[in-house]
């Protein structure tokens, strides 16, 4: 089975600045596969180990900097096969419409696939939108919420986990399968595994086309945070215990 | 310009209908069940076929958007919806702009890495898709005559099959309307620990929340009982922090809590730049001592 798993790139939000305009300083944050699309990662990787033969195709678009040794040494340590990565500066900060149209070329250049998983919703924008409008551009069926994904043969058994149900629906393969973060926990990469990668396909090309977004950010600004009083105490001092629950009570 | 609300909950079909009303001439609504009375201007009731998904109504609203001339689409978030929106905006050649909290100037603003920051956001396109949180329309009145409309379904080229639904069991805790919320987070190692959490709850009147690893993987707690920007949005009068180290993803859903308290280990977690009172050392030594000072 050919595997597809698409993952988006993001700066890691730990070390996101807020300047004292409020605005947004990335300049610290280094490149870091967004949470969830780890747990995409890794279902990808357990259903090609449960299906003999299979082959896994990471997949990502984003701009110059996702052109990372560490990251991508990261993905292809974690049971997948191969990286395809188009990293180019016109790619930065897409909306859901452009960012399936780059992914879109990605995969068509990348092969044809059984299944094409993604994850939960990027740290970003957790907008939840790609793989839908991924499929509708490469004209597949799509599912999303999956929390156990069964292949067998040319249709795929999802189980869908709801806000108040749990759906079970079948699917004609190929198609997208969107992937909650409970279906897969993260595997940890070894040492062997990380030496392994180095030496995978990755294969990092530009953006020849760019689609233009289809929505604009009119502004992004921190929001202003509220005054606490940021009264921290050391359990091990004495009395710390005791005005920490009287603070409790006294707040009640 | 006429507009298209799509809900599936009655509550979010009213509240998104009274927005609609202030954005729009015309305000058409699409449900899956009954309509809330007198919200619109006209109502199409979906009647989804047995087998079929509610995302794959998504051809047949798109053909009602197209009958009726709509400029503008507002969807509640739901899961199906969610999906449902992103097929009508990749056929419009437009993004959804998702979970909106308010409109101003022409604008959506939504939050960004989790809250990290907030932005504004506007589609390029004459036509725009939103999904949109509850309360974003809460001053907002819903009118009209509820005119039916009648729609065929219309089947989409790649339909996904649905073979079978079940319930899920709710625990029946709803932390939105406690004063007081104690929520664990990946510090208690061990499930048995929870009930130092559930002491102390116990102790000060609180419920029991966490962050949204204690639901996922594990099963320590409800779902529906954590908090964060995917989760619980909650603004309690006293919220506790026990071994959550305060990401943003986490703390949008407590920011606004009357007095933040926090038990963490680690004396330089971010959780202790976003409380009143904070607390350094193990949960394991501090919450006994704690529950017997109280
Ligand atoms: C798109 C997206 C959406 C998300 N939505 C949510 C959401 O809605 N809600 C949510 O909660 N998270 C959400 N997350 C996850 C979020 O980013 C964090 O990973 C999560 O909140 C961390 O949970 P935590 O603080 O419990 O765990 P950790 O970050 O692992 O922190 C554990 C803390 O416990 C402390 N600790 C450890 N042992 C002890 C001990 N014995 N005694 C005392 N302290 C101890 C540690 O010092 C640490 O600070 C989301 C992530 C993404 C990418």
């Amino acid at each position: 089975m050919e595997i597809a798993v698409l993952f988006k790139v993001v700066p890691d939000d730990q070390d996101i600045q807020v300047k004292a305009d409020r605005t947004l300083d990335f300049s610290k944050a280094k490149p870091k596969v967004s949470e969830y699309d780890l747990n995409a990662i890794e279902e990808a990787a357990q259903l090609a180990a449960a299906n003999p033969g299979s082959k896994v195709v990471a997949i990502t678009v984003g701009p110059k900097s996702i052109d990372d040794s560490k990251l991508k040494k990261n993905v292809l340590a974690r049971g997948v096969d191969e990286l395809v990565m188009v990293a180019d500066d016109s790619l930065d900060g897409l909306d859901a419409y452009a960012t399936a149209a780059a992914l879109a070329k990605a995969v068509e250049s990348a092969g044809s696939f059984d299944v094409l998983l993604a994850g939960d919703g990027s740290a970003d924008n957790y907008a939840q939108q790609v793989p839908v409008q991924l499929a509708c551009v490469m004209g597949l069926p799509v599912v999303t919420a999956a929390t156990k994904v069964d292949v067998d043969g040319a249709a795929a058994t999802i189980e869908r986990t709801l806000e108040d149900a749990v759906e079970t629906v079948r699917v004609a393969l190929p198609a997208v399968v969107a992937v909650t973060p409970d279906i897969a926990l993260p595997r940890i990469p070894g040492m062997k595994d990380i030496l392994a990668a180095g030496k995978k396909p990755a294969a990092i090309t530009a953006e020849q086309a760019p689609v233009a977004c289809a929505t604009e950010v009119v502004s992004c600004l921190a929001p202003e945070s509220a005054d606490r009083k940021l009264v921290v105490l050391d359990a091990k001092a004495d009395g710390a215990i005791d005005e920490f629950a009287a603070a409790l009570k006294a707040a009640l | 310009m006429k507009a298209l609300v799509i809900a599936e909950s009655a509550d979010a079909a009213r509240e998104l209908s009274a927005g609609a009303r202030t954005m729009a001439d015309e305000v058409v609504l699409a449900t899956f069940g009954e309509a809330p009375e007198a919200v619109a201007d006209k109502v199409a009731v979906i009647a989804v076929p047995e087998g079929a998904i509610v995302d794959d109504a998504a051809d047949t609203l798109l053909a009602l958007a197209d009958a009726e001339g709509v400029g503008v689409v507002l969807v509640e978030p739901t899961r199906h919806l969610k999906t449902v929106a992103g097929k009508i905006a990749a056929a419009k050649g437009t993004s959804t702009i998702t979970d909106v909290m308010s409109f101003a100037d022409g604008a959506a603003s939504a939050l960004y890495f989790g809250g990290v920051a907030e932005r504004a956001l506007k589609p390029s396109t004459d036509f725009a898709v939103y999904t949109v949180g509850s309360g974003a329309f809460a001053d907002a009145a819903a009118s009209g005559a509820n005119e039916a409309v009648s729609v065929d379904w219309v089947a989409p080229a790649k339909a996904v099959e649905l073979v079978s639904v079940a319930p899920v069991q709710k625990s029946g805790v709803d932390l939105n309307k406690a004063d007081v919320v104690v929520a664990a987070g990946r510090g208690f190692s061990e499930e048995a620990q929870l009930d130092m959490a559930r002491e102390l709850c116990d102790k000060i009147g609180g419920g029991l929340g966490c962050s949204r690893p204690l639901t996922e993987g594990v099963d320590w707690l409800p779902r529906e009982t954590y908090i964060g920007v995917s989760g619980l949005m909650l603004s309690p009068k006293v919220y506790v922090s026990l071994g959550i180290s305060g990401q943003m993803q986490h703390m949008v859903g407590a920011n606004r809590s009357g007095m933040i308290f926090a038990v963490n280990k680690d004396k330089n977690a971010p959780i202790f730049k976003q409380c009143d009172y904070g607390l350094v050392g193990d949960i394991v030594d501090v919450l006994p001592a704690l529950n017997a000072a109280l």
